[in-house]
């Protein structure tokens, strides 16, 4: 998933009013993460089809199901992460994806697809993927000589006394509780309550020493060097890297997998039914699927990618980065977030409450 | 307002009694003049409000929004029982009324001298001075928080409840300025002359005068960022540490990241009633206070 900071940000840029109308037919309108498609990758497109691509933003799966609940129409493709697509399909406000105008199909890993949320792959397809895990600032965990490839080093006190104060974990019920449950060994999708009670203590215990709970600051801190450990997306500490190169800082941003397994983000396009275009929608998403346009995604945002033919056009150095590419071993330790039913959702926000007054 | 009539004209013999027709029509033209702001508010107020209050009965949906409603059976206390039976929700209730309180503080303390000194400045001058106040709302509210988040950084505030209070203030502070100036601005300096003349310190004449008479703009400040405050959300995520959270974030929580639109619907109503129940005590008190200083207006 890509970053989720400048959330209320975007929704200003939304509203612009289109200068010229154009004619519905060569107008296609892309429901989207903030920063998830680079404007080269888009130019390409309308060049390519004569046609132009309207986009709107969204910085997470709920903002975007709870505009389409309360009623938006009018886009033809959505990007949601897998929970969101299965909660999507079953609302059945989705139009089934016709293979025969996607002769790219076949460039994705199989690694990717029938997953769980749309077997057989008849709603979705696979962009791009993500893994929430730790960002942290190289140098200061060399000379503190603390470990970063363990959930330990957000949930240990005695790490934490080292990094008081400069740590941040996301402001996400669900992304939070689901790092601290895989610390303690169990399945981020355990509905046994007793379990989820654990991992509050655990939280409870680690939280004195967390600076704050932070779903997008995060990237500016590390970059900057206000913080030195951050629980966070892969693409979002990507662009801290990237961020931190570019000033000259003189410190490093890395991020690893926790070897105690992570949550993992498959965000895939969908056609959504009030959509007026179809036919262009399935255009892009084959353009998409073309290894050199399905690369952008993984050079200039950092994300992992869902596609074979693309790995060719990779950068090497990001090719071969364990925090975007996992390997074998470690893929098989993800966990995707699946919804809960409302009763546990219930219970486990008033765990969330607890966590956060307490 | 219709009973204008009769204690108004107990005052002055020589004040034109209205007509009976002149009164009817007189009706006629507020009902006409009130009549679309009245319209509005039910369609885009009331209606809205009851949806709230309808929802807190009812069950979370499976998708977010609401389970479906076969019959009137399935409606419950379910979430109020939820929220009444755990000390945890009362406590954030308590400090964000804190918060309120604190920052409604602070916003008086810095917006009164500010507003008395834009009142007495030269006319010319005042209408500069009043830009001055709201300019900061022609950039947007979030560019101003992410500033605040450079400056309270390196001053390592940033994250703490300070650096909260400090975001709220400097958000509210407009809305606490602009009515008290425009109270103070209204009040006749032959008023002090007179107290002076009649021997009245610099003290008296502020605490016995200036300070009554300005009530009325104090209270719709106060109001005006007191409620907000409340529900505000955006300053406690972005500038707020582990422990800021407020009811805005609670609610607005159960809405956009739980999907539990009943608990967010019961825990706005409990917000309202609150509110609700403030206002018409700090009304209540205004009005007692105003009705020891009537002489004085």
């Amino acid at each position: 998933m890509p970053s989720r900071q400048r959330r209320l940000l975007v929704v200003g840029a939304l509203t612009l009013p289109w200068l010229r109308p154009a004619r519905a037919a060569d107008v296609l309108h892309l429901y989207n993460w903030n920063n998830y498609i680079s404007a080269a990758t888009m130019a390409r497109f309308e060049a390519g089809c004569g046609c132009r691509v309207k986009e709107d933003y969204y910085s997470d799966n709920e903002e975007m199901l709870a505009k389409l609940e309360a009623g938006a129409v009018g886009y033809d493709l959505l990007v949601p992460t897998g929970n969101a697509v299965e909660s999507l399909i079953r609302r059945g406000a989705l139009r089934p994806i016709d293979r025969s105008l996607l002769p790219h199909f076949a460039n994705l890993k199989p690694a990717f697809t029938n997953l769980w949320f749309d077997p057989g792959n008849r709603y979705s397809v696979p962009y791009a993927t993500s893994i929430t895990l730790i960002g942290y600032n190289i140098e200061k965990m060399r000379a503190l000589d603390l470990p970063t490839d363990s959930w330990a080093l957000i949930f240990e006190p005695k790490h934490l006394a080292k990094i008081k104060g400069k740590v941040t974990v996301l402001n996400s019920q669900r992304e939070l509780m689901a790092a601290a449950m895989k610390y303690l060994g169990h399945s981020v999708q355990s509905t046994d309550a007793r379990q989820w009670e654990e991992a509050k203590r655990l939280i409870l215990a680690a939280k004195p020493y967390w600076a704050t709970f932070s779903n997008s600051t995060y990237i500016k801190d590390l970059a900057i060097g206000n913080i030195w450990v951050a629980h966070g997306y892969s693409n979002d500490m990507f662009r801290a890297r990237e961020d931190a190169k570019a000033a000259h800082r003189p410190f490093t941003i890395g991020f690893a997998t926790p070897k105690e397994g992570a949550v993992l983000a498959i965000d895939s396009f969908v056609l959504h039914k009030s959509g007026q275009n179809p036919r262009l929608a399935h255009r892009f998403i084959d353009f998409m699927l073309e290894g050199e346009n399905a690369a952008d995604v993984s050079n200039l945002i950092g994300a992992g990618n869902t596609n074979a033919a693309a790995m060719p056009f990779i950068r090497p150095e990001i090719a071969s980065d364990p925090g975007i590419f996992p390997p074998p071993e470690i893929l098989a330790r993800l966990e995707m977030l699946r919804d809960f039913e409302p009763r546990l959702r219930r219970t486990l926000s008033r765990l969330w409450t607890e966590i956060k007054v307490r | 307002m219709t009973n204008a009539a009769s204690p108004a004209s107990a005052h002055s013999q020589s004040a034109k009694r209205p007509t009976l027709w002149s009164a009817g029509k007189a009706f006629q033209a507020k009902w006409l003049v009130t009549l679309p702001p009245t319209l509005f508010l039910l369609a885009f107020f009331l209606a809205p409000a009851l949806i709230v209050v309808g929802a807190s009965f009812r069950e979370p949906g499976e998708f977010g929004g609401l389970a479906p409603l076969e019959n009137l059976a399935g409606l419950s206390l379910e979430a109020y029982r939820f929220l009444l039976g755990d000390v945890i929700y009362l406590e954030i209730f308590a400090r964000s009324f804190l918060v309120a309180a604190a920052t409604t503080l602070i916003c008086i303390v810095l917006a009164y001298p500010l507003a008395w000194l834009i009142a007495k400045s030269p006319a010319k001058r005042r209408d500069l001075l009043v830009l001055l106040v709201i300019l900061p709302f022609a950039s947007n509210f979030l560019v101003r928080i992410y500033a605040w988040i450079m400056i309270l950084g390196p001053a390592n505030l940033l994250y703490t409840p300070v650096a909260v209070i400090v975001g709220m203030v400097y958000v509210h502070l407009p809305f606490m300025i602009l009515p008290l100036y425009t109270n103070l601005e209204k009040h006749d300096p032959a008023l002090l002359e007179a107290a002076q003349d009649l021997g009245a310190s610099a003290w008296t004449r502020f605490w016995r005068i200036t300070i009554p008479l300005s009530l009325p703009g104090l209270f719709s400040g106060a109001v005006l960022v007191f409620i907000p405050v409340l529900g505000m959300f955006a300053v406690p995520e972005l500038l707020g540490g582990t422990g800021d959270l407020l009811i805005g974030n609670l609610i607005k929580e159960q809405f956009l990241d739980n999907r539990d639109w009943p608990l967010g619907a019961a825990l706005s109503i409990i917000l309202t009633l609150l509110v609700l129940a403030l206002a018409g005590l700090a009304a209540w008190a205004a009005r007692r206070g105003f009705a020891g200083t009537e002489a004085v207006s």
